[in-house]
């Protein structure tokens, strides 16, 4: 059933568009999280739902009613609002501000009932135990939670937060995003939230509302709206965008350091790295990161690497899954380190299906490139060969191939092969 | 405690003369009062008590009570600690008034109430009407655009007031007495003038006490609260104005008192206006009572403005509170 219609919404602060038509509608009973940079009008959105702020064009409908007409005291029977900030001067006692959430209900003085329901409230977000502290004397985390039971003893229909998880340990923002998923599921209750944390508004939002610049870019679904495209369109952001292994739901990784802007390369040298089985990870990114051009291969469509390369914008020779290198991709990857001025090894394991890796690395030694192969000891080298990639190895070595203590020391050579 | 208060407040204005017949006297008073019968002409101390000491107690329970109230609500509506009832101009524009009608020797009597007390009346009224009209925009009143607009109106009404005392000449005396405040010329037409006035005031404001306690959070969670800030903060406003206007004009600026009753009520019984406000009205009552008494005995034949003895009793007793109370005192 649709809980609240916001139909063609325009606000101004002065004479500052800060919202430009907003339309959409929500469901009874569901859990919409608001995701945006700062100032995209997530906020805004929060203050016109809570009808604070009048919209100077459209409405904004909560069941049928216009919520531009409905008295404060009507209002805030309906919908509950925990603001990003709370200011609570006087030493008043955390059930006291509690209990204010129940004006909307009481005429003067408050109930039994209102204190049963002011100590459930408290209870649903754990802090029972402050009742009769100060609200002064609180931890900041802690009076969150406390404007929460107040919102939720209010008793609302819709609850309206605005970065309800901000300033709370990892321990409440999950329990807080439980409660609220529990709310919407056991209760009806219609929870509407700005998050910042696109994680947790993965893992509990039933849809997601995309802000920019006071106009919504993308609503629907979590996976939907969550697209590494549409972080970056909106907040400039390369991020990694998939689905944990383990819980099923997305995550989303930020990708490298800075923007992605500083990732083009800025260093003549070229760098072609020989890695396989997550081994390569470190060594991209710092390369990368430096500037440095760099291609990688073969490896494996399957391989940790692979996406990491793929992930980076490198340029990478790819073999299917599970299957040795075939000749055509060898040629290829030889073509790519004849470009480079330096082969890197990583410490990596070997078996038939990469030893050409090897054999490459050996080419290019002849042809003059600098080889530098990570690899503490040559006891820790894990061959799965029989013995034929130690001794490709060890001929790099005597070769003149510099050995690198671990990788942080390989990139600091590489750095230093610059000059 | 604050019973007690009031029962030895209400006997100290009498007490302070005629001790042996004022037994009797209490009797005659409250049978005249239940009985309605005529003032009988005779014992000329009767007469005393009735036409001086009566109105004189009454008027200082109900000044008292009116200035302690409208400070609470003020600290609330501001948000301020220092905020007090004259904090929008309430006391200048009053004595502008009263000034003008001292000097000028206007004779405009109204309701049984001096020409002083009317002009004063008036002048706090319009000062009122100019300083909201200042601060409010788009319908709206803006509270910290009150509070500047309220010291500035302030500061140049007083500038005038200073202009007219330059120019005045033995006036002076009756105006400097009459700013200090006090209740000696208090008669029964201002009793029955105010009484309805203040005692309906303060009605209101008792009724509306839970919306202040919601004011003192931010003007946006109490809206999400449920409370149309913007017409709380409207009616507080008149209905603490209001009731200052008339303490003043029939009491002179009598300070302290609504500055320092509330704070001193906030640190005994905590900060919800439920019972912080009936609590200071009452405390205020009783106070500005007590003072009065102690303004007329401390050296006879003279009689010290009360506004003195308020500061002198009250400060040093908030700073003793405030001492004692080894917490941080958070407004």
């Amino acid at each position: 059933m649709v809980k609240i219609i916001i139909k063609n919404v325009e606000c101004y602060y002065n004479s500052i568009k800060a919202l430009d038509s907003i339309t959409f509608e929500v469901d009874e009973g569901d859990f919409v999280g608001i995701v945006g940079p700062n100032g995209s009008g997530k906020t805004t959105l929060l203050r016109c739902l809570s009808g604070i702020l009048k919209p100077k064009v459209g409405y904004v409908l909560i069941d049928g009613e216009d919520v531009s007409i409905l008295s404060r005291r009507e209002m805030a029977k309906r919908v509950g609002v925990v603001p990003q900030e709370s200011y609570i001067g006087f030493n008043f006692k955390v059930l006291d501000v509690v209990l204010m959430g129940r004006h909307p209900h009481i005429r003067r003085f408050e109930s039994k009932r209102d204190l049963e329901i002011a100590f459930r409230a408290m209870e649903a977000v754990k802090v029972q135990h402050l009742a009769d502290r100060f609200i002064t004397n609180v931890s900041g985390g802690e009076r969150r939670r406390i404007i929460i039971a107040r919102a939720l003893a209010q008793e609302p229909e819709i609850l309206l937060l605005d970065e309800p998880t901000v300033h709370l340990d990892i321990n409440h923002q999950i329990e807080i995003m439980e409660l609220l998923r529990k709310l919407c599921d056991k209760q009806g209750l219609t929870v509407i939230a700005v998050l910042h944390d696109f994680n947790l508004a993965a893992r509990y939002c039933d849809s997601l509302v995309m802000m920019n610049r006071g106009r919504i870019v993308a609503i629907g679904p979590c996976e939907k709206v969550l697209t590494s495209q549409n972080i970056e369109e909106t907040f400039g952001v390369k991020m990694i965008v998939n689905r944990h292994p383990v819980t099923g739901f997305l995550y989303l990784v930020p990708l490298l350091r800075g923007d992605g802007n500083e990732n083009k390369p800025t260093k003549k040298l070229k760098v072609h790295l020989i890695c396989g089985g997550g081994s390569g990870g470190y060594l991209m990114r710092e390369l990368v990161g430096e500037g440095f051009r760099l291609t990688v291969g073969v490896l494996n469509v399957i391989d940790s690497d692979y996406e990491t390369a793929k992930a980076l914008g490198v340029s990478v020779v790819c073999e299917a899954p599970f299957s040795p290198i075939t000749d055509e991709n060898h040629q290829e990857n030889l073509k790519m380190i004849m470009a480079a001025d330096i082969v890197l090894v990583a410490d990596m394991p070997f078996g038939y299906m990469n030893l050409k890796n090897l054999e490459a690395a050996l080419e290019a030694q002849k042809a003059g490139k600098r080889i530098v192969i990570v690899a503490d000891q040559p006891s820790r080298i894990r061959d799965y060969t029989g013995g034929k990639a130690k001794a490709i190895l060890e001929r790099l070595k005597e070769q003149g191939a510099i050995i690198a203590k671990n990788e942080k020391e390989a990139i600091k050579i590489v750095k230093s092969l610059e000059k | 405690m604050v019973l007690a208060w009031i029962i030895s407040v209400r006997i100290g204005p009498l007490h302070t003369s005629y001790m042996d017949i004022f037994h009797v006297l209490l009797k005659k008073a409250f049978l005249w009062l239940n009985w309605d019968t005529p003032l009988k002409v005779g014992e000329a101390k009767e007469y005393v008590i009735w036409n001086f000491r009566f109105p004189r107690a009454f008027m200082s329970i109900l000044v008292g009570a009116a200035l302690a109230a409208s400070g609470c609500v003020f600290q609330a509506v501001f948000k301020n600690p220092l905020a007090d009832p004259y904090v929008i101009g309430v006391s200048s524009g009053a004595a502008l008034g009263a000034a003008i009608a001292i000097i000028l020797g206007l004779n405009i009597a109204f309701l049984g109430v001096s020409s002083i007390a009317s002009t004063a009346f008036i002048g706090a009224l319009v000062t009122i009407l100019v300083v909201y009209r200042l601060a409010s925009a788009e319908g709206r009143i803006s509270v910290t655009s009150l509070l500047l607009a309220g010291v500035i109106v302030s500061i140049f009404l007083s500038a005038v007031l200073s202009i007219l005392m330059v120019f005045s000449g033995w006036e002076l005396h009756v105006l400097i007495f009459w700013l200090m405040g006090g209740f000696s010329h208090v008669r029964w037409p201002y009793i029955t003038t105010a009484t309805p006035i203040i005692i309906s005031c303060l009605i209101c404001i008792l009724l509306l006490a839970r919306n202040l306690n919601l004011l003192l959070l931010s003007e946006e969670e109490a809206q999400y609260l449920g409370v149309d800030i913007f017409k709380m903060v409207k009616i507080f406003l008149v209905l603490g104005s209001f009731i200052t206007a008339v303490a003043v004009s029939c009491s002179g600026c009598i300070g302290f008192v609504g500055l320092v009753v509330p704070h001193i009520m906030r640190i005994l019984l905590g900060p919800d206006h439920r019972i912080l406000l009936p609590s200071s009205i009452l405390a205020g009552a009783s106070l500005l009572t007590f003072c009065d008494v102690v303004a007329r005995i401390a050296c006879p034949p003279i009689e010290l403005p009360v506004g003195v003895i308020t500061a002198l009793i009250g400060a040093p007793f908030f700073l003793y509170l405030l001492h004692r109370k080894r917490e941080v005192y958070t407004f």
